[in-house]
């Protein structure tokens, strides 16, 4: 899910604890900032932290007044050929390569298991946008092609595409059959997005705040930031690629539900909207001496039942006569793509 | 005359005055607002005394023409206020691919769809509603504003890193542009500290105290960017059709609506911000819906705000319009909400109307003369602005607010981080530490 869904969903967890309501009446808004810090941190530990500090076997590094597909292909065939020869898995790294303050060069790589091939083909120039700059499409027509020595196989059927900021690692895991499976982004979800972490880090705050405020800051302090940080994990569990829920007792990912891709937007705002109305119906029930009075049904409808309906709606007539085709990608796709569009 | 005709002239006057003064370059309609109220609390009780049957209609109609319209100097000379920071970057993207109308008209596009959703949707359930929502939320603005800056904070995504071996020295490239938004973000909180506690302006334009750091802040960092780069605007192409469908219409409503809906309603949280939840609302990978949420954000923003005034059963006051009237006039009952909600929808088919034309005089102008000088010309028209309103003093203040707004200009950090100016002294205030902090900071 994106960034946000996850920070929405972390208040509205913090939302549930009286004790969060209470304090924030009193002017100390502690809990619900622990609840939404909480609610990305998973993916800010991933993408702002461990990133920088993930080794890599191989790192192709094109250089930028050089253009050249073949050694971008090349390399990428070495690295397959060591993790078939030595049977270990190899971390590979797509530098991007970047032609000014808001242009890069893009280019796309595609295994082919067939003819046991990988293909590198430079693309357009684009901006930070992801945006091409016109008249750059067809600047390097030239295709660079190099032999496997082993098959590749991906979890699902696209493109590596590199273009901004930093490039993605790759990793290539030997399989019983002799393959490799492909790993896009090795780095994600592999200890951080672990139910374990959440509650080692509520753990933490507690023994911190035991001194400060005492044992019930404590233990309240635990409880938000374990159940925030669970509820990012929770959620990317709906999604394809899954996470290592209990890191360090268990070693590699659960696969997810496939109920969702990460980028979808309805879900997102789905996840979002429902989020403010249960704070809303949370804060309802700590706010003294109301005037007015309303049920948790009376809520829903009228909150989201009633303009659920009249959008479906709409969304059927505006579009009776059109179709729009989504590209689906990878749950690891869109979070790093939408990560770095969003939070520029 | 009778009062139908004199509300219609007023609206269709405030609409096409806001209209033009939208497209000069740092001039923000609550300046001229703010002109506005001293003359009319001036010729109170004289026989030149203006009615309210004048005056609110009048406003409404600058409020809505501001928000159609300020999209033009923001995108086509790179001069936005904060409301309009995140429409910059796509649409400066758009004109520098000769796309420019286009860009300016998904925006105007983007604040109708913006009017038909607040008169339709908002306005009849806003008096049933909106009340029972201020007596739950009341005493929660606060930490909504620390939840907010919390997540402004941690969204921003490190630019550099890219290349090189893992380690220290590639965390440490890749945290610089970070570092950079958080000393902005503190910067500016510190200025507003200052502004907003022992304001150096004048007392008379004491209602004009942020404008010269906004200014800085946002504006003339961004004329200096376009002087000093010196990029060449492409030839223009007026677009014949959009390629708008309706799915993204409602796309861009329930992102931009989301957004601008928490900017208008919650106190300090500007369009900017609404901007960015919009922006986070919204699926990246198609600009049009981006643009155009933008544009439905900035007018449910400026728009939204102003007509909470009128809620009946809320009269909430948010926004700088709305306190501006409020000096003027109390709002009763029903008769001033359907007034109000009448004139935004004349205000808002009138100034919709003026985008195309207005755009394209523009991209005459921009064509026409070298776009250095252009932005040479708005700078200078900035800096007049702020002598004239506030003074040295303000020039003084707009040129610190300068130093801070160049920051993430260097780093390549966010600048939506600028808004701590607001952000940080109002939620210490309202959190109630504000007094402790003035005083460490040796203001109280």
């Amino acid at each position: 899910m994106k960034g946000f869904s996850h920070f929405m969903s972390g208040v509205a967890v913090a939302s549930f604890g009286p004790w969060a309501i209470e304090a924030a009446l009193q002017g100390n808004p502690i809990y619900f900032i622990l609840g939404g810090a909480c609610g990305i941190l998973p993916d800010t530990l991933d993408f702002k932290f461990y990133r920088f500090f993930y080794e890599h076997d191989v790192y192709v590094t094109p250089d930028p007044a050089h253009l050249d597909p073949q050694y971008v292909a090349d390399e990428i065939a070495r690295a397959v050929a060591m993790a078939a020869d030595e049977k270990r898995y190899i971390r590979l790294k797509l530098v991007s390569i970047r032609l000014g303050a808001d242009f890069w060069q893009q280019y796309k790589v595609q295994f082919d298991n067939e003819k046991m091939t990988v293909t590198v083909k430079f693309g357009p120039v684009v901006n930070t946008g992801q945006v091409p700059v016109r008249g750059t499409e067809n600047r390097y027509p030239a295709v660079g092609c190099a032999p496997l020595k082993a098959k590749v196989v991906q979890t699902y059927d696209a493109q590596l595409r590199v273009d901004i900021f930093d490039g993605p690692t790759v990793g290539l895991a030997p399989r019983e059959d002799g393959g490799l499976e492909l790993e896009f982004l090795p780095w994600h979800r592999e200890w951080s997005h672990a139910l374990t972490v959440g509650i080692f880090l509520g753990i933490l705050w507690a023994l911190i705040s035991v001194f400060i405020g005492g044992w019930s800051m404590a233990w309240q302090g635990f409880v938000t930031i374990a159940a925030c940080y669970g509820v990012h994990v929770v959620e990317d569990q709906l999604g394809h690629m899954g996470s290592n829920l209990f890191y360090p007792f268990s070693k590699n990912r659960t696969p997810g539900l496939h109920w969702m891709h990460s980028g979808d937007g309805l879900p997102n705002f789905l996840t979002v909207w429902i989020s403010c109305i249960l704070i809303f119906w949370n804060l309802y029930r700590g706010q003294p001496a109301m005037t007015y009075h309303f049920t948790f049904l009376h809520l829903i409808m009228v909150s989201l039942v009633v303009p659920g309906v009249i959008f479906w709606v709409l969304r059927k007539l505006l579009n009776r006569a059109t179709t729009e085709e989504v590209m689906k990608g990878d749950d690891a796709d869109d979070e790093w793509n939408e990560m770095k569009a969003a939070g520029s | 005359m009778s009062s139908f005709w004199i509300v219609l002239l007023s609206v269709i006057g405030g609409t096409v005055l806001s209209s033009l003064l939208a497209c000069l370059p740092g001039l923000h309609v609550y300046n001229v607002m703010g002109a506005l109220v001293l003359l009319i609390l001036g010729l109170e009780g004289t026989a030149y005394s203006i009615p309210a049957d004048v005056f609110v209609p009048a406003m409404t109609g600058m409020v809505v023409g501001w928000a159609m319209l300020n999209t033009i100097p923001s995108v086509l000379l790179g001069t936005p206020d904060e409301s309009a920071l995140f429409t910059v970057l796509p649409g400066q993207k758009y004109l520098m691919a000769g796309r420019g109308y286009e860009g300016t008209m998904l925006t105007a596009l983007g604040g109708l769809a913006g009017a038909f959703f607040l008169i339709l949707v908002v306005a009849p359930c806003a008096p049933r509603y909106l009340p029972v929502a201020q007596q739950v939320l009341k005493g929660h603005m606060h930490w909504v504003l620390w939840v907010i800056i919390t997540f402004m904070l941690m969204s921003e995504w490190p630019k550099g890193g890219n290349r090189g071996p893992a380690g220290w020295a590639k965390f440490y490239d890749a945290w610089k542009t970070l570092l950079a938004g958080l000393a902005t973000f503190l910067l500016a909180g510190l200025l507003g500290f200052i502004l907003l506690t022992r304001s150096p302006v004048d007392h008379t334009v004491a209602f004009q105290n942020i404008m010269p750091a906004f200014v800085g802040l946002f504006a003339i960092p961004w004329c200096l960017l376009n002087i000093i780069s010196a990029a060449d605007v492409p030839k223009q192409f007026i677009a014949k059709s959009l390629d708008v469908n309706g799915d993204v219409i409602l796309r861009s409503v329930w992102s931009g609506g989301l957004g601008g809906g928490i900017a208008a309603y919650f106190p300090i949280v500007t369009g900017g911000v609404g901007g960015m939840l919009a922006g986070h609302a919204t699926a990246q990978r198609d600009e049009r819906i981006f643009i155009m949420g933008q544009g439905v954000s900035k007018f449910i923003y400026y728009v939204g705000s102003f007509m909470l005034l009128f809620v009946p059963g809320l009269y909430l006051t948010r926004g700088g319009g709305a306190w501006m009237i409020k000096t003027l006039y109390t709002p009763r009952g029903d008769a001033d909400y359907f007034l109000v909600l009448g004139c935004i929808s004349i205000a808002a088919a009138i100034s919709y109307l003026m985008m195309s034309p207005l755009a394209r005089a523009t991209l005459w102008l921009i064509d026409r003369f070298n776009y250095r000088h252009v932005s040479s010309v708005a700078l200078v028209i900035i800096l007049a602005m702020v002598l004239l309103v506030t003074g040295w003093v303000g020039l003084f203040i707009a040129i610190v607010g300068t130093g801070i707004g160049l920051l993430p200009v260097l780093f390549g950090s966010r600048r939506l981080n600028c808004l701590g100016i607001l952000l940080l002294p109002i939620a210490c205030n309202m959190s109630g530490f504000g007094e402790t902090i003035t005083g460490w900071l040796g203001l109280t």
